[in-house]
């Protein structure tokens, strides 16, 4: 009997796939292409305390093997979250883990405490990362201001708390501390890497934003190497994210130290993924003679 | 609104026009439930790149000897990376593809005349519609219901290689009206300036490009016409999940972005925001 459940922190899901925020809408637009059921988690779209409009398109562009997105959290506002999309969400069979973005610390903290009242959701994850919003990339490269909203959402929220990490820094090991000692039950590594796509004829970049997040299989190796430095550097469980598409890709981020994955950008381009990788899972680790998922979880090292 | 996703095996492909194709696929249970005005997302298997798939219109269902729908037709003009590779799919090869996408074509206003208004590739939708509107087929487990008398079909191109499927929209039932920019097929001319020359419909439906069904959504509202556009914005997913195709939509207090995918692709011209 194989055991495919993961506890990361105070978070324990049935599996360790989940989909993740900004690639699954809220779920409800998937009810057709995926079983939920087999889901170790679903990660909606991130919230922001008011409704924001988003970015003016062109807001994604394919790249060689990839795609840049500048969607700019084009949502409706919390509340709205919490009267429109969570009593769905919350009917669903897998774990339901929130996804926030505040402007500032402060609303980090106050969105926290109103979802931390929210019955049926296993956990929330922190987007500190938005490449794409004015102040995103703020919060994510300062590793005391992580510390400080971390620190402060454990204390108004009793869900388990994820932060998710940008890679667009020098050095995401003592970002990753901090959100490890501030309380994060787990961090997610990483969010999508700055990038810029150009149309040379017209002289001029292709996003309404200029620049977005770069994400798809193009990004693999280098969140796979993030994951496993964090692992390698800092005692905190970790989610790994960036161009996973395959099986083979789930059990490489595993290995380099991941104990559960998000699967993004293959949901727009296959989107019945998710719960394929659920199903090849046993096959994949007993090919490591493995019984846990806990036990392949950074075998690398 | 919920759809699934398929592996189809390619049943035929074939040439209609400079850089246009037709692809039909075997994909019954898809092809059950779509109805004209909705779309499906086409990806080739097993390469990353191009790594998304795109979005294609209905052409129409394909149907077996007793009636029963088995596949879909897709007209497709090659623009780019993926179609350049899809025009070179075989028969037996196969496609992922998903669907059905978006709302699809409302039903009319008025049961007389309808006219339908299509740029450049934006023919594809109405072979279905046109069959809808006279009841000569049922889509999405709907019986056949005539909803309207006459259907006239206005259909602008560039040049007379790029027109498509003429024939099978006259032998649908439609009135084919024809332009070109270069005047070598038809009406010398913009189609909506050919439009603006004949007889009021009840409703317009128009797709094409977006300058096109700019200037028929101020002739709709001009000659006080209700009219209906389809849309293409650039997708990522098809679905509804990345908020990337949106457009500005009216709303009581101004404005905001609706996802053509799932709001759309048909909207009604005068809630758009030009």
């Amino acid at each position: 009997m194989l055991d495919f459940s993961v506890t990361l922190g105070r978070l324990r899901l049935a599996n360790p796939i989940l989909v993740a925020s900004g690639t699954f809408g809220y779920a409800r637009e998937m009810a057709g292409a995926v079983d939920f059921a087999k889901l170790g988690g679903i990660i909606p779209k991130t919230v922001t305390k008011s409704p924001r409009a988003g970015n003016p398109p062109p807001r994604t562009v394919e790249t060689t093997s990839g795609m840049l997105n500048a969607i700019g959290l084009d949502n409706d506002g919390i509340d709205h979250f919490i009267a429109h999309h969570l009593p769905y969400l919350r009917t669903l069979p897998t774990a339901i883990i929130a996804n926030i973005a505040g402007k500032t610390a402060d609303e980090f903290v106050t969105m926290a405490a109103q979802i931390g009242r929210e019955p049926g959701l296993a956990g929330l994850e922190l987007n500190l990362s938005c490449p794409n919003v004015s102040g995103g990339l703020d919060f994510a490269t300062d590793a005391a201001m992580i510390h400080k909203i971390v620190a402060d959402v454990r204390a108004v929220c009793p869900l388990p708390i994820i932060a998710k990490l940008t890679p667009n820094v020098t050095n995401i090991v003592p970002i990753a501390q901090a959100a490890a000692d501030a309380g994060a039950d787990a961090v997610s590594l990483v969010n999508t890497f700055v990038g810029i796509a150009i149309d040379w004829r017209k002289r001029k970049p292709i996003l309404g934003n200029i620049t977005g997040g770069l994400s798809g299989p193009a990004i693999k190796p280098l969140a796979l190497r993030l994951v496993w430095l964090v692992a390698k550097n800092v005692k905190v469980p970790i989610i790994g994210v960036g161009g996973i598409s395959t099986i083979d890709d789930v059990m490489e981020f595993l290995v380099a130290g991941a104990s559960a994955v998000q699967i993004g950008t293959a949901n727009f381009f296959d989107p019945s993924v998710s719960t394929r990788l659920v199903d090849q899972l046993p096959d994949a680790m007993k090919m490591l003679h493995a019984h846990r998922v806990a036990d392949v979880v950074g075998a690398a090292h | 609104m919920t759809f699934h996703q398929h592996t189809a095996d390619v049943l035929a492909h074939e040439h209609l026009a400079t850089n246009t194709f037709l692809i039909r696929l075997r994909c019954p249970e898809l092809a059950r439930a779509i109805r004209p005005g909705q779309f499906v997302m086409l990806r080739l298997g097993n390469r990353s790149d191009p790594l998304l798939g795109r979005p294609f219109a209905l052409y129409d269902t394909v149907l077996d000897e007793r009636g029963k729908p088995i596949g879909i037709d897709v007209v497709y003009l090659v623009v780019g990376k993926m179609t350049g590779l899809l025009q070179h799919v075989r028969a037996g090869e196969t496609l992922s593809v998903w669907g059905p996408l978006g709302n699809g074509f409302p039903e009319p206003v008025g049961s007389e005349h309808v006219a339908l208004v299509a740029g450049g590739i934006g023919q594809t939708p109405f072979l279905a519609h046109i069959r809808e509107l006279l009841g000569t087929r049922g889509y999405a487990g709907n019986a056949p219901r005539r909803q309207v008398q006459r259907v006239s079909l206005y259909y602008g191109v560039r040049s007379a290689d790029l027109a498509a499927g003429v024939e099978d929209f006259r032998n649908a039932g439609a009135t084919v009206h024809l332009a070109s920019n270069d005047g070598s097929l038809g009406h010398h001319g913009f189609v909506t300036d050919l439009l603006a020359s004949h007889e009021v419909p009840q409703h317009l439906f128009g797709c094409g490009p977006e300058p096109m069904l700019h200037a028929l959504a101020e002739q709709a509202a001009r000659r006080g016409i209700p009219c209906h556009v389809s849309l293409e914005t650039p997708m990522a997913c098809g679905v509804g999940i990345c908020f990337s195709c949106v457009t500005p939509v009216k709303t009581p207090d101004g404005w905001d972005y609706k996802r053509v995918c799932i709001d759309g692709p048909v909207f009604d011209a005068a809630g758009l925001k030009w």
